[in-house]
């Protein structure tokens, strides 16, 4: 942006970034923009290390790079837009898309025009139609792209109006998909809702998380290639997880019982009418179970609850107070049969919402000193930031050290789906990723005369 | 290791033998798109940083004030009349506001009359 307003700029990127920071730029329309290197990682050196590394390294990268004029940037070529690019048998194939680094090292299946083609006639939209252009490549998605990358990860044609509302989702500046290459490395968790749930024979009963279902695991796996392919996360380039982890197999609700006990869908709760077709995508560091959850409802599973949703976040609140400011939407997934007893205890989904904020708190004094010590973020005064008018007030009731305070900012930031083995008593709690993963909800446009088989 | 034959399964007597194994021929297409940015120029480096102003700009991560205070100091020392911006000035680049933060750098840099920019931290 600096350099577009005709002020040079020296970025600053520790020596493991430098890598990422080569690939982006091209992304960026400006391959030669040059970077100061500070060697080694700042976080684990002592001020005197620091200090050293940028007086031998950095100032002098810096100096250069505002003086030195660099080298007008070249693209290397490219194939066009739906351009045949290979022909050959299917290890010839497979062989080339790994070589060419298309494929996630999987085998693929080959995207013939055949099979292309019959995607395509799953959607009203054109071909070429734009849903949204995706940093850090700055590559559009398009009708076509979607339809290829969901032919290699195996979809079956009639899943390509979900991939369609995937993409578009994936672009939706809210999602925020630049960040998805980032140091914590979160995976997307997709959630389906509407009657294409059983259209396509979606799971959302037992083993709802586990790959076994065609629809559930290869539309998870379009998400990852699609990842790579359009908006061009690959690791040791632009993708710089430190961990990392596979794709999350999509999971879908069960609709049956939200039906049953009057509560809302999730994709409701994002603002979509009742019976609408839609995804909702999240970005998640990983989670964890809250196993049988027993005894009675208030004294014994809310409780256990909040505690889960509570140790599910530490590093987290900094997308609550600091970096992120209210972005940090913990999801939490209940079996049906869990739903079924709040509901009979009456509880409604609202009611559970409040409940998470009003009970799964901690202290102020530890939510400030987690900021303060490992966050290493300068904001971290609960009081202060009230006066300020940053936070809302509920983080300052008092001036007591110890008094309790939420993990988020108001109930409605609570996800919770409803989901999972119907006859089993366990919770689910994701670490969410704030502003490197906001929830948005896309609606599912079907073709006109759809049918899935 | 060499390519192992094998005798082929034999299908019982009258029925018509499996086909032999095919890996197939596949004509297949790009699961890119084309870059949309275009190549952009990089801006003018002036020859030296004297007299210059510099911004600071900071995504309030990863040690970038410490690093902009040793930064600032040195510069001084080797340009005479060299002025700085805070990063205080222009907000979180990584933030939950970041996409208004970035969008607000042309006119801000501008009206700040600012010479050149270090940003970070890339970490």
């Amino acid at each position: 942006m600096c350099e577009e307003a005709g002020v040079p700029a020296s970025t600053l990127c520790c020596e493991g970034f430098v890598g990422l920071a080569k690939a982006t730029s091209i992304g960026l329309g400006m391959p030669t923009i040059p970077v100061a290197v500070v060697p080694g990682h700042t976080n684990v050196q002592s001020t005197l290390e620091l200090r050293s590394n940028v007086l031998e390294t950095t100032l002098r990268n810096v100096i250069d790079n505002l003086t030195t004029q660099p080298e007008a940037g070249v693209f290397g070529d490219e194939p066009e837009d739906g351009a045949m690019v290979f022909e050959g048998s299917f290890e010839a194939v497979n062989d080339h898309f790994v070589e060419q680094e298309w494929s996630d090292g999987l085998p693929i299946v080959p995207p013939t025009r055949a099979r292309i083609e019959a995607f395509l006639a799953h959607t009203d939209e054109p071909p070429e139609k734009v849903l949204g252009v995706m940093l850090p490549d700055s590559r559009a998605a398009t009708i076509w792209s979607v339809a290829v990358n969901g032919v290699m990860a195996g979809c079956r044609p009639e899943y390509m109006p979900v991939l369609v509302a995937l993409a578009e989702a994936m672009a939706d500046p809210y999602y925020g998909v630049e960040h998805s290459g980032n140091t914590p490395g979160g995976e997307t968790l997709i959630i389906v809702n509407g009657p294409i749930v059983k259209e396509l024979g979606l799971n959302y009963t037992q083993g709802v998380m586990r790959d076994g279902f065609r629809p559930n695991t290869s539309i998870g796996r379009f998400w990852r290639l699609y990842l790579r392919n359009v908006a061009g996360f690959l690791l040791h380039k632009n993708d710089k997880a430190t961990f990392g982890n596979t794709w999350r197999v999509v999971i879908a609700e069960n609709e049956d019982c939200l039906t049953k006990i009057g509560w809302n869908t999730v994709a409701e709760d994002m603002g979509m009418a009742r019976g609408a077709n839609a995804v909702t995508i999240s970005r998640h560091t990983g989670g964890n179970l809250s196993v049988s959850l027993s005894g009675d409802v208030r004294r014994d599973m809310l409780p256990y609850l909040a505690d889960s949703v509570v140790r599910q976040v530490n590093w987290q609140i900094m997308f609550t107070v600091g970096q992120g400011m209210g972005t940090l939407r913990p999801q939490v997934l209940i079996t049906p049969i869990l739903a079924e007893t709040f509901f009979k205890a009456g509880i409604t989904k609202q009611d559970l919402k409040q409940y998470l904020f009003d009970h799964a708190r901690m202290p102020a004094r530890e939510f400030e000193r987690i900021l303060r010590d490992w966050t290493l973020k300068p904001t971290w005064d609960l009081v202060q930031e009230v006066r300020l008018g940053t936070i809302p007030k509920v983080f300052a009731e008092s001036d007591d050290p110890n008094r309790m305070v939420p993990i988020v900012w108001e109930p409605n930031d609570y996800m919770i789906a409803v989901t999972g083995d119907p006859m089993r008593n366990s919770a689910y709690v994701f670490g969410h990723n704030g502003i490197l993963g906001y929830p948005v909800t896309h609606e599912i446009r079907l073709p006109k005369g759809w049918k899935t088989h | 290791m060499g390519t192992r034959k094998t005798a082929a399964k034999k299908s019982p007597a009258g029925e018509t033998p499996a086909p032999a194994e095919s890996d197939g021929h596949y004509r297949v297409y790009w699961p890119r798109t084309r870059r949309r940015a275009a190549l952009k120029p990089l801006a003018q480096r002036p020859q030296s940083l004297a007299g210059k102003k510099i911004a600071f700009l900071w995504d309030y991560v990863f040690r970038g004030d410490e690093i902009f205070g040793i930064l600032q100091k040195e510069l001084s020392d080797r340009y005479p009349g060299m002025t700085f911006v805070n990063y205080a000035e222009f907000g979180n680049t990584h933030g939950s506001d970041e996409h208004q933060v970035v969008a607000s750098l042309p006119n801000k840099l501008k009206e700040l009359k600012v010479d050149a920019v270090i940003s970070g931290m890339g970490c």
